[in-house]
């Protein structure tokens, strides 16, 4: 598994908050600036055309028919189909025929196998509908204009809000039909491929994370353990044999859900840090304690070795004949130790002068597995929210630029939302290290304009206060700036979960569904405004 | 024709600018007119007049630099008024990649219309404009003519009390022209408004009950197309064929009154009738046709 | 032109079609894929010019359909394409995602086949870097068998020039031989950890005779040599005449392994016996240039001297010039110490001094005090008449090493018994003279105490 793959669980009601918020800021934001240029341009009467404007807008959103929405649906779907989009397929059989040749040689090893053939067609697939789609949404619009087809039909009772609608739904509905079946491909092809995988590897495991703590050397409570020279700080290690641990708190465990009525199983997947080469025939032993957060029964298990970049599955009750305290009472798993769905894992390793490297998503109870299909479609899903992302973006775009313009520019918002997203992140934030918890020293541009020239080290206080605080200021609203900028770029990194299924994980539903069709969502109806008053206050006619 | 006013365009004026607001073309100047109810208007105009403009700006299409539009009662920007208008293209811009049925039905799903009622009515209008043979021939298939009746058809897909035809027989050979005058006379015998433009004389003067006149963006002529037409200072006598003789005496007869004979002659049907009546004739007699007389030896290039 | 029907003018262009595919087919026709890998001429000039100059795929090594078809698929963007690659294999590596580090550098040789530097810097980093960051030997081992069937696959896409051949030979060698896992992984050598798959046989793929890592890396070395001979390729690896020496150095690394690993049998001295005789016939015979013309390093002085009396009787200071070379070269190569080194070793009496003294320490440390204390004192004076004989032996630090530990194993006998060292004992003379060396050893043996 990599190391960055650590799945947060989305905060709806915080997310929309902050999605209200943001909408709510800047539809005032152009409702003024709206004001200000009509005033500057017709005089007073601006005013007056704004708000019919605004009325209209609304009245035509309550007049949407989901009739004749439907009508430009089937007309772009239709219009698609005959123009030979569906060519794409025969693009995907021959990357499908010559993937063998690709990926025959690579590994031997089950798991690393699954990983990239899963990935391969998860990741071709992701790439071969996104060029089909934008080409397709950016130039419908345009089109239409172009050759004044629109024409027709705006003298028709049609919103224009529905011509763009319709053309969304339309493309939306072609690039699904497309990606349902590059998907069944894909499916029986990784199934045909690696049949002796079916079963074991190609499994979707359900994962219940805790969050995780550390206790240092002297058993002291730290934020994290030892840093053993990795590049990307992402494990942190405790040193064997020491007071150090790591310790998982989870809140919401229900028994009833566990493998076979209750069992506890753990899954791990440690690294191993070796200060002297001690045995190498063995690996480095590791323990688990369970406790009671409650009543604060400590019940140590019997240790196990720490495979490294393998995934440890400890199942308590198979490899615990009877469960103990620390004094040897004897305990039951469902009634004295998990309380409340609540429950403590403190991690130690034994052997001594050897760390175990360790991070949040290094250790959860698993529960029962579903089957890889079901983990495959739902990253097919959203696969597809992202596509429709693009459709959306590719339709409005199209509404306010000409075709070529509009694909670049969508093709320029997907590239920075998918590559440049968590860099973009960075600069707003100030945080550049591959550790997430090391902020960036230093300061903004208006701080850095006067400390050059004035030859100030940006360890030292500006003196003059008052123009410490101008710049202070200044540099706020640049980054405020920067931020605003930087969320109109959605995160199409987050529609990918290649990784869930490549690991074999189940694509969750609070920390990758559910955040993917916010995102989808919460921008499509901002960018379907846009297009809507592209098309509304554009003169059609107008070259 | 009622003393409705359908259509209300009070000092519509129109100004194109360039990309940075500088004005570049007044391409509609204080256009103040009214339609009625029931009656064929006509926008005549040579290129560049404003013609098109001014329909566009009745539909809604550009917005009015100055001035206002009333159009069934409602202004140019309201989307409701669409309901009952029917509009044809200066070209017929269609969905190329639909067959005839699919376009009347397309469009006929953008007004309130219950299935039934829309294949009834895209059957109907298919064999009105006689495309019945080739109703499920895509479009980019069709000639300019099959164009401009699909065009008209789906013009008419909502029943429409103002129908705005722009330049409707452009493109269209003399019998399809002479159809599309026919339907447009149809029209308004049903009772509705017929707004078209055109550039074309003959069909103006063949179907409109009045017309605008409009050069350089403004209004030149506005009037009934008989009063128009009438040359008060010429009276055309119009008989059987008359014996030499009897020409004589007419001719005296008029000497006697003091006027001046300017021409007798035979008249003639304009070539528009002439071409129609020779297609109509050709069709109900195939093969006959018109056989030249002996000509002089050919000196052969 | 105008007088010309439309048909007459088709049959011109016809005409002027094949007209001009003459040309084209003389020069550019390709040549047949049969004869083109056996190296005869076929096809058109410019395949045959290629072939000539050796600037076609194929001289290069095997032609691999897939690499050709993304290069034309890539169009002109492969450069890019590959810095992509390198950059995303380089943060696979900082986030140790290894299943895409392996399917990317895959990728990246399918774009450049045929730079050999790619393939020694992914094999390395496969068998070295990579398997260096798993904790578990068998996991370990799993990934150096991925950097020797790299390099293997590398050899067959590049098989006319030496340096893959002895990539693979190196690595099977000195990193299956000489690693910290070296016990481990010479047994995983011949019987593979991953016994569900192997069934406790060796991968085929990195050891298809089932042999020792050594042997199968002589032959790979010594293909390396057949291949600079055969294509006319020189290696870019180091000077030729340490090259050369490889195939016989593994000879030596296999005998001398053999003997770390307490078998001092009949093969062992067979296998010293086969290293010494290939060094002295095989590699000292070989013709090397040097600045003063060809030599080679198994030479006597009467040989010297009938060399020189060839070329210049009289001249003196040429034979000085041509021992100097001579001597030089040897030293580089450490010529005389593997020569002297495999023959000592391949005498009965000096194997039965090694045995002698590793079955001391090792009933040492079994507690068997009386066999132990025997068994060194044996050995102890064997090795010390050996060494009388061939006192050059007697600087080098292994020999020095193995004294010094049989020394300490043979005092701790001494002591148990409660007895005082005596004043005269075989090997005294390594005790005496290497007082800083004697701390090192008795750590070492201290460490070979532990890890039994």
């Amino acid at each position: 598994m990599s190391l960055n793959f650590s799945p947060v669980p989305f905060d709806l009601a915080a997310g929309f908050t902050h999605w209200l918020v943001i909408m709510v800021a800047v539809l005032a934001l152009s409702f003024v600036l709206a004001i200000v240029i009509s005033m500057l341009t017709l005089g007073f009467a601006g005013p007056v055309e704004v708000v019919v404007h605004s009325a209209g807008a609304f009245s035509d959103f309550l007049g949407t028919s989901p009739r004749r929405c439907l009508a430009l649906t089937t007309l772009t779907f239709r219009e698609a189909v005959r123009r030979k989009t569906l060519w794409v397929f025969a693009v995907f059989a021959v990357l499908f025929l010559f993937a063998g040749w690709f990926m025959s040689e690579a590994t031997p090893d089950p798991d690393l196998q699954v990983k990239n053939y899963v990935s391969f067609v998860l990741r071709t697939i992701n790439w071969l509908i996104l060029p089909v789609v934008l080409l397709l949404a950016c130039w419908g619009i345009p089109d239409d204009i172009k050759v004044r087809s629109l024409h027709t039909v705006v003298t028709k009772p049609v919103r224009r809000h529905e011509v763009v609608l319709g053309r969304i739904f339309g493309f939306a509905a072609i690039g699904g039909l497309v990606l349902v079946i590059m998907s069944a491909i894909g499916y029986v092809w990784i199934n045909r491929q690696l049949p002796q995988a079916k079963g074991a590897q190609l499994i979707a495991r359900v994962p219940v994370y805790g969050e995780i703590n550390f206790l240092d050397n002297e058993g002291k409570p730290t934020k994290e353990g030892i840093n053993v020279g990795d590049e990307v700080m992402f494990r942190s290690f405790i040193e064997g044999n020491t007071k150090a641990r790591a310790i998982w708190n989870f809140s919401n465990l229900d028994p009833s859900r566990f493998e076979g009525q209750g069992r506890l199983v753990l899954e791990s997947s440690f690294q191993s840090f070796r200060s002297h080469k001690g045995n190498i025939e063995r690996q480095l032993m590791c323990q688990f304690t369970l406790i009671n957060p409650k009543t604060k029964l400590r019940v140590p298990l019997k240790a196990f070795e720490v495979h490294e970049f393998r995934r440890n599955v400890y199942d308590v009750l198979a490899q615990n004949k009877t469960l103990q305290d620390e004094d040897g009472n004897s305990v039951e798993l469902l009634k004295d130790i998990i309380q409340d769905g609540k429950l403590q894992v403190e991690t130690a390793c034994l052997s001594s002068a050897q760390y175990l490297g360790m991070a949040k998503p290094d250790l959860f109870v698993r529960l029962p597995d579903r089957s890889f299909a079901a983990s495959y479609f739902k990253s097919i899903t959203t696969i597809g929210l992202m596509m429709t992302m693009v459709v959306v973006l590719g339709v409005v775009s199209g509404c306010f630029v000409k075709g070529p313009v509009a694909t670049m520019l969508t093709a320029f918002v997907v590239v920075v939302g998918k590559v440049a997203h968590s860099f973009l992140q960075s600069l707003v934030t100030g945080n550049v290290s591959y550790n997430p918890n090391v902020k960036m020293q230093g300061s903004g541009l208006f701080d850095s304009i006067y400390r050059i020239p004035t030859h100030l080290n940006p360890m030292v206080e500006i003196d003059n206060k008052l123009v410490g605080r101008v710049v202070s200021t200044l540099d706020n609203i640049e980054l405020n700036a920067l931020w605003a900028v930087q969320h109109m770029f959605p995160d199409f990194a987050s529609f990918d979960t290649t990784e869930y299924v490549a690991n074999g994980f189940d694509v969750p539903w609070a920390e990758a569904l559910l955040p993917s069709l916010a995102i989808t969502v919460g921008y499509c109806l901002p960018w379907i405004l846009v297009g809507y008053f592209s098309l509304r206050l554009r003169e059609l006619e107008a070259k | 024709m009622s003393s409705e006013v359908v259509i209300q365009t009070r000092n519509l004026t129109k100004i194109y600018r360039d990309f940075w607001g500088r004005k570049k073309v007044r391409a509609l100047n204080s256009l103040s007119l009214d339609v009625m109810r029931g009656e064929v208007f006509g926008l005549l105009g040579p290129n560049g007049s404003g013609k098109t403009t001014t329909l566009k700006l009745l539909l809604g299409l550009l917005f009015p630099t100055e001035g206002d539009v009333t159009i069934l009662g409602r202004p140019a920007s309201d989307v409701t008024k669409n309901e009952r208008i029917g509009y044809l293209p200066e070209e017929s811009y269609l969905y190329r990649f639909l067959n005839a049925e699919e376009t009347l039905d397309f469009y006929g799903r953008l007004f309130k219309m219950p299935a039934n009622v829309r294949r009834d009515r895209t059957k109907k209008l298919i064999e009105r404009v006689g495309l019945t043979h080739a109703r499920r021939r895509h479009v980019k298939e069709y000639s300019k003519g099959m164009t401009r009746r699909i065009g008209l058809a789906q013009a008419l897909i909502n029943e429409p009390d103002l129908i705005l035809l722009d330049e409707p027989t452009s493109g269209l050979d003399p019998l399809g022209s002479r159809d599309m005058k026919d339907m447009i006379v149809k029209l308004r015998d049903e009772g509705k408004t017929v707004v078209m433009c055109s550039h074309l004389l003959a069909d103006v003067q063949d179907v409109c009950d009045r017309i605008a006149i409009l050069d350089g963006g403004e209004l030149k002529v506005l009037g009934k197309v008989q009063d128009l037409l009438k040359d008060q200072g010429v009276t055309q006598i119009k008989t059987s064929r008359l014996a030499d003789n009897v020409v004589k005496e007419v001719e005296a007869v008029l000497a006697r009154h003091g006027a001046q004979v300017l021409e007798v002659d035979h008249p003639t049907t304009n070539l528009e009738d002439l071409f129609v009546k020779t297609v109509r004739e050709s069709a109900a007699r195939p093969g006959q046709r018109y056989v030249a007389p002996a000509l002089p030896a050919s000196t052969a290039t | 032109m105008n007088h010309l029907t439309s048909q007459q003018r088709k049959w011109l262009y016809v005409a002027g079609i094949v007209v001009l595919l003459v040309p084209i087919i003389y020069l550019g026709m390709p040549p047949e894929p049969a004869t083109a890998r056996s190296g005869e001429i076929s096809g058109g000039k410019l395949a045959e010019l290629r072939l000539k100059d050796k600037l076609g795929e194929s001289a290069l090594g095997n032609v691999d359909p897939a690499s050709s078809t993304m290069g034309l698929l890539l169009l002109g963007f492969r450069g890019i394409a590959t810095s992509i690659l390198w950059m995303d294999w380089q943060d696979q590596q900082r986030n140790k995602d290894w299943a895409a580090l392996r399917a990317t550098t895959e990728s990246i040789i399918l774009l450049q086949p045929h730079f050999l530097k790619v393939w020694h810097y992914q094999g390395w980093n496969l068998a070295y870097n990579v398997s260096a960051e798993w904790d578990a030997v068998a996991d370990r081992y799993y990934w150096v068998k991925e950097g020797i069937k790299f390099f293997k696959k590398g050899r067959e896409r590049n098989d006319k020039y030496a340096e893959l051949y002895w990539y693979v030979g190196d690595t099977t060698g000195k990193k299956i031989g000489r690693s910290d896992e070296w016990k481990q992984f010479r047994r995983f050598y011949r019987s593979d950890p991953d016994v569900a798959r192997f069934e406790g046989r060796p991968d085929p793929e990195v050891n298809p005779n089932g042999r020792d890592n050594y042997l199968e890396a002589r032959d790979w070395f010594q293909r390396a040599n057949e291949t600079i001979d055969s294509s006319g390729n020189l290696e870019h690896i180091m000077a030729i005449y340490l090259f050369r020496a490889y195939p016989m150095r593994a000879e030596f690394d296999y005998a001398g392994t053999m003997q770390r690993e307490g078998i001092f049998d009949e093969v062992c001295i067979e296998a010293w016996k086969t290293a010494f005789d290939d060094w002295t016939t095989k590699y000292g015979i070989m013709e090397f240039d040097c600045p003063i013309g060809s030599i080679h390093f198994e030479v006597t002085g009467d040989e010297l001297d009938q060399m020189i009396a060839e070329e210049d009787a009289q001249n003196l200071t040429e034979r000085d010039r041509k021992s100097y070379w001579i001597g030089n070269y040897q030293n580089q190569t450490n010529y005389r110490f593997w020569r002297l080194k495999s023959r000592v070793e391949s005498e009965k009496e000096m194997a039965e001094a090694h045995r002698e003294m590793y079955e001391g320490e090792q009933a040492l440390h079994r507690a068997d005090t009386a066999v132990a204390r025997k068994l060194l004192w044996d050995g102890m004076s064997k090795y010390e008449k050996i060494l009388e004989e061939y006192s050059d032996l007697k600087k080098e630090d292994e020999t020095i090493d193995e004294a010094l530990l049989a020394l300490h194993g043979w005092r701790e006998c001494v002591e148990l018994d409660d007895e005082e060292i005596p004043d005269a004992y075989p090997l005294k003379e390594f005790w005496d003279l290497n007082p800083k060396r004697r701390e090192t050893a008795k750590e070492e043996f201290n460490r070979r105490r532990r890890g039994r």
